[in-house]
């Protein structure tokens, strides 16, 4: 046999990986994936990019995931990392992935098959550590099955609700070949799964009640979750709310499916939702749920959940109906093949709710005004500058348009209420996991998914110290996002907890930032700071005008906090709608909360 | 609290024991019985799991996760009335034999070896219930070592 015919673990592994449509891989070497490596480079066929973290491998494939699924050519992500060490520091990429149904796949090296369990040099049971945090979990053993997994891997990781797969790999099976015999057609593959199915269409019965309750509902409330991203279905979630008049209200995922400003929308709901969007919830008599799963953040304390609402739930994942919320219709389908058939049912009408919408105008203006002072104020008691001015002063300035990734805190929520977002699909956070330091590497993700858009990585100084070695990455790749910090000194959604419900003792929040000045240029990215409010704007113009990636680093006010908010495992009827010891206090007296 | 029993057939993979204990585990639940074997079809392993819980909503949610796992084909509860729960228990015993055949009629057991005049090693079948009160008839300090198998159980 000549050279050229042996077919090994690694040839299949990259031959399975190049026919399902991937480009980018991204990922950190180390000795048990260094023939795949090997082969890649070799090969030349994808665009292979380093993190400088195995976390930030994970977190730039969810970035091509998430920012593609809304292309025509969708792709999933795929990072790749060594046994042991390389494995684990995925784990946080991986956790988060599954935490808001991302399909990414993970690519792990083993030791080599003689040493497994026995505790050889970077060896780590990646499986029994991966198995709870992901969709599905694949030990490579023989060569022969490295392409039906692989392929396997991609039909379950986008199957239904979508999840990161995981494929450990041991550095032996790279390298075994394969016999004269072996074949597999990419082609005619249908992978051996019984019981793995879901239902796309949804059924006439439910779909008949659900459409009486409608029509019956004088108080109904939409909701548009994830599920209508992921889906696409966010045009048919706007010509739906149009044609039965419901106003929505986004979970925080659900946010960029249709323009955030549309006369229906009542922004996002929930622990830091919009007064108008948890009022009305709190009144409703019907709420119409697509593609969500009625996470705590969303609902507070589920006792007094929506007690007077009928609940019709449309949702891919079985398990997620009745999970949290017990529902009067659940629709257990696609979102998107169910607002086809819902809009096409002449069963559907208009109905003008009128003092429906009296009540939720009312709802609008409690914190109006409040709002609108502080943005336009722009600054602080302290004369620094105020996170939700810059967000909204962001939103202006690109009418919206652009794709935003928060990192996870306060500018998180702040980025989530204040940018009116109108391009669908723009807005990329770590939602279920909240990790921290998931914006700077996630937007390089992003960016290569959408590179033909603007992309703003919005941190706070905690979360961008957390995966600030990414930096790294987009200088050596070049890669055109423009990084936000917005430094308050402190993990201020903690701060806000402890401002609120733990007397103002600020333990472990108030922290040191080096001069981010310094980093950028060491990393030799050009890099602005922001105290003045007047150099707000012009230094976000600066930013979109240069072409590569640039740092500004905005000083914000530490005492700035985010209103509404429903503490933890608190009813809505606690929701705090102004600060302590000013004019508006709390509903009823908030109870003290954990994370 | 009420004993509830799962029984759920999966693909014959690696790792799907884990993953169905892992789950049991991330709901908070001891595991009473879990048995696994093969069933009719090659390849398709039937596992029957026996927990305890009051909350008929909790039983439903454990269900509808283990159907979700990519092996998992199908999962259900059996109920007591429309299903046979049986488990099998191997005792080793030390009674006069003369005594244990007086059990005889009641319970239905068979005597695997008898080493000694009054050392038995026997096997029992029945229902979970009918093993307890055999083994409280004939008296817990007269038990040696006892291996009970766990639930397996069957539609009507």
């Amino acid at each position: 046999m000549t050279e050229k015919q042996i077919i090994t673990g690694k040839n299949l592994m990259l031959r399975a990986l190049k026919e399902k449509g991937v480009r980018y891989i991204f990922g950190y070497t180390g000795g048990a994936i260094m023939p795949i490596f090997d082969e890649m480079d070799k090969l030349g066929d994808f665009h292979f990019i380093m993190s400088r973290h195995e976390q930030g491998a994970a977190f730039m494939a969810q970035g091509v995931s998430r920012g593609s699924l809304s292309t025509d050519k969708p792709q999933i992500g795929v990072c790749m990392a060594t046994s042991g060490p390389g494995a684990m520091n995925l784990t946080t990429g991986i956790a988060d992935a599954h935490m808001d149904s991302i399909p990414i796949i993970a690519i792990t090296g083993q030791v080599t098959t003689g040493v497994i369990a026995t505790d050889a040099f970077q060896e780590s049971d990646v499986i029994g550590v991966m198995m709870p945090i992901c969709k599905q979990t694949y030990m490579l053993l023989a060569a022969e099955d490295v392409e039906v997994t692989v392929h396997e891997a991609f039909y379950v990781a986008t199957t239904g609700r979508g999840g990161p797969i995981v494929i450990d790999i041991p550095k032996d099976v790279q390298n075994q070949s394969v016999s004269e015999t072996y074949r597999f057609d990419a082609k005619t593959f249908r992978p051996s799964l019984p019981g793995f199915f879901y239902h796309p269409t949804p059924e006439r019965e439910p779909l008949r009640r659900a459409i009486e309750l409608i029509n019956r509902s004088v108080r109904p409330v939409l909701f548009c979750g994830h599920g209508v991203i992921t889906s696409n279905a966010g045009k048919l979630l706007q010509q739906f709310a149009e044609k039965v008049n419901i106003p929505i209200a986004f979970t925080l995922h659900g946010l960029s499916a249709l323009p955030v400003d549309h006369p229906l929308s009542l922004g996002m709901m929930g622990m830091h939702g919009t007064v108008e969007a948890n009022r009305a919830i709190m009144a409703a008599d019907l709420l119409i749920s697509f593609g969500m799963r009625f996470d705590d953040r969303v609902t507070g304390r589920l006792s007094e959940y929506a007690r007077n609402a009928d609940v019709i739930h449309v949702e891919i994942d079985p398990s997620e109906i009745d999970k949290n919320v017990a529902c009067s219709v659940a629709i257990n389908a696609d979102v998107y093949r169910t607002l086809h058939v819902m809009l096409g049912d002449p069963m559907l009408t208009y109905k003008p709710r009128k003092r429906w919408f009296e009540k939720i105008d009312s709802f609008r203006q409690v914190m109006a005004d409040d709002l609108r002072r502080e943005i336009e104020c722009g600054v602080g008691d302290d004369g620094r500058l105020l996170m939700k001015s810059i967000v909204h002063q962001l939103s202006v300035l690109t009418e919206g348009k652009d794709l935003i990734v928060p990192d996870v805190g306060m500018h998180q929520m702040m980025a989530a209420r204040f940018y009116n977002y109108q391009t669908e699909n723009s807005w990329f956070a770590s939602g279920g996991a909240g990790t921290m330091g998931a914006s700077l590497p996630m937007a390089i993700g992003i960016k290569l998914a959408r590179p033909d858009e603007r992309v703003w990585s919005i941190s706070g100084d905690g979360g961008f110290q957390m995966n600030i070695q990414e930096l790294g990455t987009i200088m050596e790749q070049q890669i055109d996002i423009k990084i936000v910090i917005l430094n308050n000194g402190h993990l201020g959604m903690v701060r806000q907890w402890q401002t609120l419900f733990f007397d103002g003792r600020y333990a472990g929040t108030p922290m040191q930032s080096p001069k981010f000045g310094l980093i950028a240029e060491a990393y030799d990215i050009p890099y602005r700071k922001i105290e003045k409010l007047d150099e707000v704007t012009p230094a976000l113009q600066q930013a979109i005008d240069h072409h590569g990636p640039i740092l500004l680093e905005f000083v914000c006010d530490a005492s700035e906090i985010i209103l509404p908010m429903i503490p933890s495992d608190g009813g809505f009827g606690e929701m705090i709608v102004s600060r302590p010891g000013q004019e508006k206090t709390a509903t009823r007296k908030s109870k003290g909360g954990k994370s | 609290m009420k004993r509830r029993a799962i029984l759920a057939f999966m693909l014959d993979r690696p790792g799907v024991l884990n993953k169905v204990s892992v789950l049991i585990r991330k709901k908070m639940y001891n595991v009473d019985t879990l048995t696994v074997c093969s069933s009719r079809v090659e390849g398709i392993s039937r596992m029957t799991i026996t927990l305890r819980e009051d909350d008929q909503a909790k039983v439903d949610q454990i269900i509808r996760q283990l159907e979700k796992f990519t092996e998992v084909i199908s999962a259900k509860e059996l109920d007591t009335d429309h299903s046979y729960w049986r488990e099998v228990a191997i005792v080793k015993l030390e009674v006069d034999a003369a005594h244990l055949e007086s059990f005889r009629g009641r319970y239905n057991f068979e005597v695997l070896d008898q080493k000694e005049e009054d050392i038995l090693i026997i096997q029992l079948a029945g229902a979970t219930r009918q093993i307890d009160s055999f083994l409280e008839e004939v008296g817990r300090q007269y038990i040696i070592e006892i291996a009970r198998t766990g639930v397996a159980a069957m539609e009507k």
